[in-house]
């Protein structure tokens, strides 16, 4: 059994169907790619894998290690080793970077985290992310540029360690630089801390710099097509379109 | 956030208040005196009702003042009326409540009587009075004298003219010129059972180039039942006197009525940060005043309250500029949970001749359940024509989209809220400046969050 098992999900928001009948297996370790025209339901199943409230799951499961997570809530989710890193991160104010990371690693375990452990383990994921150090004591993604908030995703991917991270179009709107250093930082965590990844794109260039060995490619609310890396290629030389045609999905 | 610039009159409010504010009570009179016409307004007027445009009223026709009175009457002052104190006993409420600490001193009334007075005795050498206000009249008329009641009327309404009539214990205190204190000076106000009537009077004075911080508590126990605070409270900066005060008040469960008058007085190139914390009270009335009143004086006043319940919060707070250049920077913060009201209104009120001031007056809320509500409302009343003044504020709801990313970081829809709300308040929580005040006010928040949790949930599902 895979760690993140998403079997024929169908999910509707009021009354219009976005997903109907996704099915997905993820494990750690592994960098999945989910790419789609956008309306394709590519954000629907980000936000429903983590149960937010507005999508409403009339079919199918998911299965992550082993339990069913269908009704869990969603800080559950997160405790069980799931992330997500927001398209639009929102903003809280009056909470540092430093103290909400405090906060949600003290949610995750027993006993609150010792103060020298916390600096140990965040001085790490400074390094890793080449993320300056003043940026913890800012609030966090309070007035930060587009590319601070993604970054700011990824030190608490970092910081949460968990075991499978959905990234929800991490890449859009970030400069070049920007979208290097989320990448690299996605990819530093698969390797040294065997970080299962779903990259949610519409775009091909963030997959120049990480590199999924599974690529599904989801229109209409299904998983249309699915393959290795060598699919991104294909895309890039035909686009969408070409695909629509082949599978006969309306737009 | 717009520069607003309005003609004198064109605010009711505003107007009625300009119409209201007569300084100089004190002067020239002596204490009896002033107890007497005060007396004499008490017995000829009635209980205050504050109306604004109709559909806001704070009104005191709940409350049985007869009843107060009469068990006061009874007996003598702190002479075994219900929830009197005896001397030497600092109620329980402070104990439980007041951050153990380095201090400057400390006095604590309960109900009508000082309880206790302590006072570091290195600022005694230095000439650091604190006592009560009654020993102050007593000891140290020629300091009392001069600005007592100079700047607060007694005869707007029946309360303010029973503070005057009535006040017994009272708190003194008086930092002579050059006298620089780190530590707060403590000035506690304590019910502590029902049908207590507390006239609470309160007179500060910061010498010439004296730096000093003022922290007082309002604290009762949670009782059932009516008790009163009548307040009146006034400090008075010298020339170069900074202050730093700070008010925390909670007044339980309780049926406390709480109708304060507070004045702040900034002298030349002297500098105040007023900081009213307002945690509690089943409805409660604040007429609050900071005044530049002469040139180079520079003020910041911030304010945050948390209504719950069925409370009933009144604030009316005017940033007043006499004279300039002067500088106000007004900012409060406040939310409501349960079925609770609050008004806050903030006036800038820029005098003739108060040239080259600039201020500016925020207001930001945040409603925590339907059945709430905050009503913010800021004016501006210019009478100069070298000034900047402008007002702004937010009005908000828990964001929904802020608890699902905390969610999803781990933390439950509880912890999610407090974090939010937490955050709403930090920036003026963090200007208290003052850790073991800022943990208490903190922690004030969260009790409030953690008994609002059931309706905080009701209200989310709702939308």
């Amino acid at each position: 059994m895979a760690d993140l098992e998403i079997r024929d999900l169908h999910v509707r928001i009021e009354e219009r169907e976005i997903l109907k009948g996704v099915n997905l297996e993820i494990n750690r370790g592994e960098i999945h790619a989910l790419m789609g025209p956008n309306g394709s339901g590519k954000s629907t199943l980000a936000n429903t894998l983590l149960g937010h409230p507005t999508y409403e799951i009339t079919e199918g499961s998911i299965i992550f290690k082993g339990e069913d997570i269908t009704e869990a809530e969603p800080h559950e989710r997160a405790k069980a080793g799931l992330f997500l890193a927001f398209q639009y991160p929102v903003s809280i104010p009056g909470v540092s970077v430093a103290n909400f990371l405090r906060m949600a690693i003290n949610a995750k375990s027993e006993e609150p985290i010792g103060v020298k452990d916390f600096r140990t383990q965040l001085q790490h994921a400074i390094e890793l992310l080449d993320v300056d150090k003043a940026f913890t004591s800012r609030h966090l993604n309070d007035g930060f540029s587009g590319g601070e908030k993604k970054r700011a995703e990824i030190l608490q991917m970092a910081m949460l360690a968990p075991d499978v991270a959905i990234l929800d179009e991490t890449d859009s709107g970030l400069d070049i630089d920007a979208l290097r250093t989320v990448a690299e930082g996605v990819q530093k965590l698969h390797d040294e801390q065997g970080l299962g990844a779903l990259i949610i794109t519409h775009y091909q260039r963030i997959l120049h710099y990480v590199k999924p060995e599974f690529v599904h490619i989801m229109m209409d609310g299904r998983i249309v097509l699915e393959g290795g890396v060598e699919l991104v290629e294909r895309l890039e030389r035909e686009g969408y379109d070409e695909i629509r045609q082949e599978f006969g999905v309306g737009v | 956030m717009s520069e607003v610039a309005v003609k004198p009159g064109r605010h009711r409010e505003a107007t009625l208040y300009h119409a209201l504010a007569g300084a100089g009570e004190g002067e020239k009179r002596t204490l009896a005196q002033l107890r007497e016409k005060a007396l004499a307004h008490y017995y000829t007027s009635e209980l205050p009702v504050w109306r604004r445009s109709g559909f806001w009223v704070t009104s005191l026709e709940t409350l049985d003042l007869d009843a107060l009175m009469d068990q006061a009457d009874e007996t003598e002052p702190g002479a075994g009326a219900p929830g009197a104190p005896a001397a030497g006993e600092i109620p329980e409420v402070v104990t439980r409540t007041l951050p153990e600490r380095a201090r400057a001193g400390r006095i604590v009334q309960s109900a009508g009587v000082v309880v206790h007075v302590d006072l570091e005795p290195a600022l005694k050498e230095k000439g650091v009075i604190l006592c009560s206000l009654e020993d102050a009249f007593r000891d140290h008329l020629d300091l009392v004298e001069p600005w007592y009641s100079k700047r607060l009327t007694i005869d707007r309404h029946k309360l303010e003219a029973a503070n005057a009539a009535f006040w017994t214990g009272g708190a003194f205190l008086h930092v002579p010129d050059g006298v620089i204190v780190e530590d707060p000076f403590e000035i506690v106000y304590a019910i502590e059972g029902p049908g207590v009537a507390q006239y609470a009077r309160t007179l500060v004075v910061g010498g010439k180039a004296s730096e000093f911080r003022v922290t007082e508590y309002d604290l009762a126990e949670d009782f059932e039942g009516q008790a009163l605070h009548a307040g009146a409270f006034e400090l008075y900066l010298k020339d170069g006197a900074r202050c730093r005060l700070s008010q925390l008040q909670d007044w339980g469960q309780g049926d406390v009525f709480d109708v304060s008058t507070r004045f702040v007085g900034v002298g030349r190139d002297a500098y105040c940060h007023w900081l009213p914390a307002l945690l509690g009270g089943h409805l409660v009335r604040q007429h609050l005043e900071l005044a530049v009143s002469e040139p180079g004086g520079d003020m910041a006043f911030r304010g945050l309250f948390f209504t719950e319940e069925h409370e009933h919060l009144d604030v009316f707070a005017v940033d007043l500029h006499e004279t300039g250049p002067s500088g106000g920077d007004v900012h409060w913060r406040g939310a409501a949970s349960g079925q609770s009201r609050a008004s806050f209104e903030g006036l800038i009120q820029i005098d003739p001749g108060a040239q080259q001031t600039h201020t500016y007056l925020q207001i930001h809320s945040m409603m925590l359940s339907p059945k709430a509500r905050i009503d913010a409302i800021p004016s501006v009343l210019v009478s100069a024509d070298d000034v900047s003044a402008s007002h702004g504020g937010t009005v908000g709801e828990l964001d929904e989209a802020a608890i699902f990313y905390m969610q999803t970081r781990g933390l439950d829809r509880p912890a999610a809220v407090r974090v939010i709300v937490e955050g709403f308040f930090e920036p003026l929580i963090a200007e208290l400046a003052d850790e073991p005040l800022e943990e208490l006010v903190r922690a004030k928040v969260a009790a409030k969050l953690a008994a609002a949790r059931d309706d905080i949930e009701a209200y989310a599902t709702s939308r």
